[in-house]
């Protein structure tokens, strides 16, 4: 979300989402098996209290359709959206942007972040303007980028890029540059090349926080796709989400939200995924 | 046993005579906060081959910094460091360095921490397998070879250090107080076994410590340092026999003498005594 | 790497290759405006951008719109904030309202920001209410998983030392897991400040009623008064730079002990 933040800063979201991801993939069948049913009762305290308080909330009136359609009619839309395609469609579209804008932001990230954690030169001159650059949201530069680009499809793409490739540079040139010089003092004594040096010292102790960056990144172009597409597009969720804003439809919205986080939260816990295998050899295997 | 076999073989290629250090009149001034600190004033200091030499002192007096010049890390200083005829200019795979902390790879496992040591050694792939399968036997590490450096004791990593700067069968190995992080116990076998390697493989070694019992068990010479500026201040011969014993008397009363030349060199520390040399 | 340079001179150096680029994109900046190889409506020359800003100061439509946008960050950090710190804190000590709330709460979480925007103005209006709720939530979720994160990581090593001392439930959230708690609440508080002036110039594009920095770049895009959207951007820029610097700041002052 922030354009100014570097892994250390999200240490806890990280941390949190590395344990659901542990605790959903743990090993020993049937002990596991009976903590999974644990925590899934516990999870459903919530649920058994809030849904009928909003299905008698809704026909005793009290609670207004305006406010909160009737959770029958949420099911109904979201039914009805799917069967008819709708859903995939404009989901469709905002997945491709997405990969799209981050497949340009992230290779860009990485090339540069790569080339100021490698040359001092490099990273001296380019530092002052990128971090002038960054300090500014992808979401104040989209008004800008309109004026200079229309609304069409190379908006979105070139903001979800400027999103997503400020935490991938970041994170790779720190990365890089933090690679502890006590390790690269050893790779001297065995008198390794350049390439010997950055393929068995330099990039294995620069994977983990370059994919951290990755995954910013990838969170950061999501939410720049949810921006550029409330402010100007005419497919994709968030047109679903203005459009039903528009016409107050609150059950359209709210599937539209539904399908936004799971979207977000299933590729957060991929990504989660394979960033705690990437640093097995940080703690004990995952 | 394989080493034993394998090692005869390249020993006797490339003759005995090899592993000799010279250290000539070399200096080193640091720049803190823009004021020089001679951390080195002229040392001069010669290594026979084979030999093993203790650089004893109190923290302060450049001993690493000394043993990281004639790694080749540090190419800053006057003076010259000649290994066998050729001035050191840079790191080289006839000199190993063994650090105080471990500094291995955290994302390599033990087997490939260690081969990363001959990366650039001219041997076959096989035998650089059989040489890594060595050295992790030598060191006493078998079955902890697919383990990762997180998974050692502190003991294991400084092991797994000593199998990496040995494996590329350097003439040379410097040792930065390789132990001086562990507990009494292991350092006490570290050291029985750091003798006994060295016996076998007939490496110079050069031990920096601030340990006067480590310096005295370990070194064929004892070479004490004073601070401020670095400068040797004396230099003990060890007469004792090998295979050493600690509670041997004639180590014990040497100790005692390098502990009064440590705690003369305190009293007038900052005074820039004369270096005189003397044997026992 | 043979020898070192002195730390004054290799500052030196850093500057003036930092200023190489920036200087070069203003020159042919100025170079493509007053040539006409670009479009000066696209590309206002610097002059242009620096009169619409003295202007928009001069008449005061920047501070107050700058004013308004602060307060109602402001306000909504502190509400965000507040209710941040209680529901972390909850979460953070409770076992039992950690298993019923957390995966639900990490689900919400997973919910783009800005998605929220319609259903809130849909709730609450495009009023100063629904911004500031909007900000309020930005700034409450960084607060609370750091807040969780903080309780959660005070070290076993001291709630061993509180039992030996007997401390009652109160003594050890209020002399243990606070204290302890309070580098990463305080990190949490700054990620808030950020996410809340996001939040702000979000809520400004999207509820697009009152004053504000935000209302002030959209106008300009709708007018095609570029010179005005490059004003608007510099602003939230500085404003971010000052209140990340700022946070950074009182941070470092209040966990002194951590580094002293």
């Amino acid at each position: 979300m922030s354009e100014t933040i570097l892994e250390t800063d999200l240490g806890p979201a990280r941390a949190f989402a590395a344990r659901g991801w542990r605790e959903w993939s743990g090993n020993g069948l049937v002990s596991g098996a009976i903590m999974r049913a644990k925590a899934a009762a516990w999870l459903l305290i919530v649920p058994a209290i809030a849904l009928p308080v909003w299905i008698i909330g809704n026909e005793r009136g009290w609670l207004a359709e305006q406010i909160l359609p009737r959770p029958a009619d949420v099911l109904h839309t979201l039914n009805e959206m799917l069967a008819s395609g709708e859903l995939a469609q404009h989901a469709g579209i905002s997945l491709l942007r997405v990969l799209l804008g981050f497949a340009v932001g992230a290779g860009a990230g990485l090339v540069l972040g790569a080339a100021m954690g490698l040359s001092r030169r490099v990273d001296d001159h380019v530092r002052p303007l990128f971090t002038a650059i960054a300090q500014v949201p992808a979401l104040a530069w989209i008004p800008l980028a309109m004026l200079l680009l229309g609304i069409g499809e190379t908006l979105k793409i070139v903001v979800i890029a400027k999103a997503a490739f400020v935490p991938v540079a970041m994170n790779t040139s720190a990365g890089i540059a933090n690679v502890p010089r006590a390790l690269v003092e050893v790779g001297e004594t065995f008198r390794f090349t350049p390439l010997q040096m950055l393929r068995h010292v330099v990039l294995p102790g620069a994977v983990p926080p370059i994919f951290t960056g990755l995954r910013y990144g990838l969170t950061h172009a999501w939410i720049a796709l949810v921006s550029v597409e409330l402010l100007a597009s005419s497919e994709g969720l968030g047109y679903l989400l203005v459009w039903g804003r528009q016409m107050f439809w609150l059950d359209t919205v709210l599937v539209a939200m539904l399908v936004i986080g799971v979207i977000g939260f299933v590729s957060d816990w991929l990504l989660a995924g394979v960033e705690a295998r990437l640093q097995r050899w940080r703690t004990d295997g995952v | 046993m394989s080493i034993a076999v394998d090692h005869a073989d390249r020993v006797a290629e490339t003759t005995d005579s090899r592993g000799r250090l010279e250290v000539r009149g070399v200096s080193k001034t640091f720049t803190v906060n823009g004021a020089p600190i001679a951390a080195l004033n002229d040392v001069s200091l010669t290594v026979a081959p084979g030999e093993f030499v203790a650089l004893l002192g109190p923290s302060g007096c450049g001993k690493s910094t000394l043993l990281r010049l004639i790694a080749g890390l540090d190419r800053d200083y006057t003076g010259r460091i000649v290994q066998d005829g050729n001035a050191v200019t840079g790191t080289s795979l006839e000199r190993g360095i063994v650090f105080q902390e471990p500094r291995l790879f955290p994302w390599a496992t033990v087997r490939q921490n260690i081969a990363l040591g001959l990366k650039n050694a001219p041997i076959s792939e096989a035998g650089k397998r059989e040489a890594v399968a060595a050295h992790i036997a030598l060191v006493g590490l078998d079955g902890f070879a697919e383990a990762y450096p997180h998974q050692l004791s502190g003991g294991m990593a400084q092991r797994a250090a000593i199998a990496r700067g040995l494996v590329n069968r350097p003439r040379l190995l410097l040792l930065d107080e390789p132990f001086g992080a562990l507990d009494a116990l292991t350092r006490a076998r570290l050291q029985t076994e750091l003798q006994r390697i060295w016996a076998h493989e007939k490496i110079t070694m050069i031990l920096v410590t601030h340990d006067v019992d480590e310096a005295v068990f370990l070194g064929d010479r004892v070479v004490v340092l004073a601070p401020r500026p670095g400068r040797i201040s004396r230099i003990f011969d060890v007469a004792a026999a090998r295979p050493r014993a600690r509670s041997d008397d004639a180590l014990i009363r040497l100790r005692n003498e390098v502990l009064r030349t440590l705690e003369h060199d305190g009293a007038d520390d900052g005074k820039a005594g004369q270096s005189n040399r003397s044997g026992a | 790497m043979a020898s070192e340079t002195t730390a004054t001179s290799s500052a030196a150096i850093g500057l003036r290759r930092g200023l190489v680029l920036p200087l070069l994109l203003l020159v042919a900046w100025e170079a493509g405006s007053h040539s006409g190889l670009v479009n000066p409506q696209f590309l206002p020359p610097l002059e242009k951008v620096g009169q619409v800003a003295w202007q928009e100061l001069a008449n005061g439509e920047l501070p107050y719109a700058l004013a308004a946008s602060l307060k109602r960050d402001l306000l909504g950090f502190a509400l965000g904030a507040g209710f941040g710190t209680v529901v972390g804190l909850l979460l953070g000590l409770s076992r039992i309202a950690d298993r019923i709330f957390t995966t639900w709460f990490n689900g919400l979480k997973q919910i783009a920001l800005l998605a929220w925007i319609p259903l809130i103005s849909l709730w609450f209006g495009f009023d100063e209410a629904a911004k500031v709720v909007f900000i309020a939530l930005a700034a409450a979720i960084p607060v609370i998983l750091n807040t969780v994160e903080g309780v959660r990581s005070t070290s076993t090593k001291l709630r061993e030392v509180g039992e030996v001392f007997r401390f009652s439930p109160l003594q050890l959230v209020w002399s243990l897991y606070l204290p302890a708690a309070t580098p990463s609440m305080l990190t949490g508080l700054h990620l808030g400040l950020i996410y809340a002036w996001l939040a702000t110039i979000g809520a400004e594009y999207f509820m697009a009623a009152g004053p504000g920095i935000g209302g002030l770049i959209i106008s300009g895009r709708e007018r095609f008064e570029m010179a005005l959207v490059m004003l608007g951007i510099v602003v939230v820029g500085l404003v971010g730079f000052v209140v990340d610097r700022s946070a950074t700041w009182v941070e470092h002052r209040l966990v002194r002990w951590r580094t002293a």
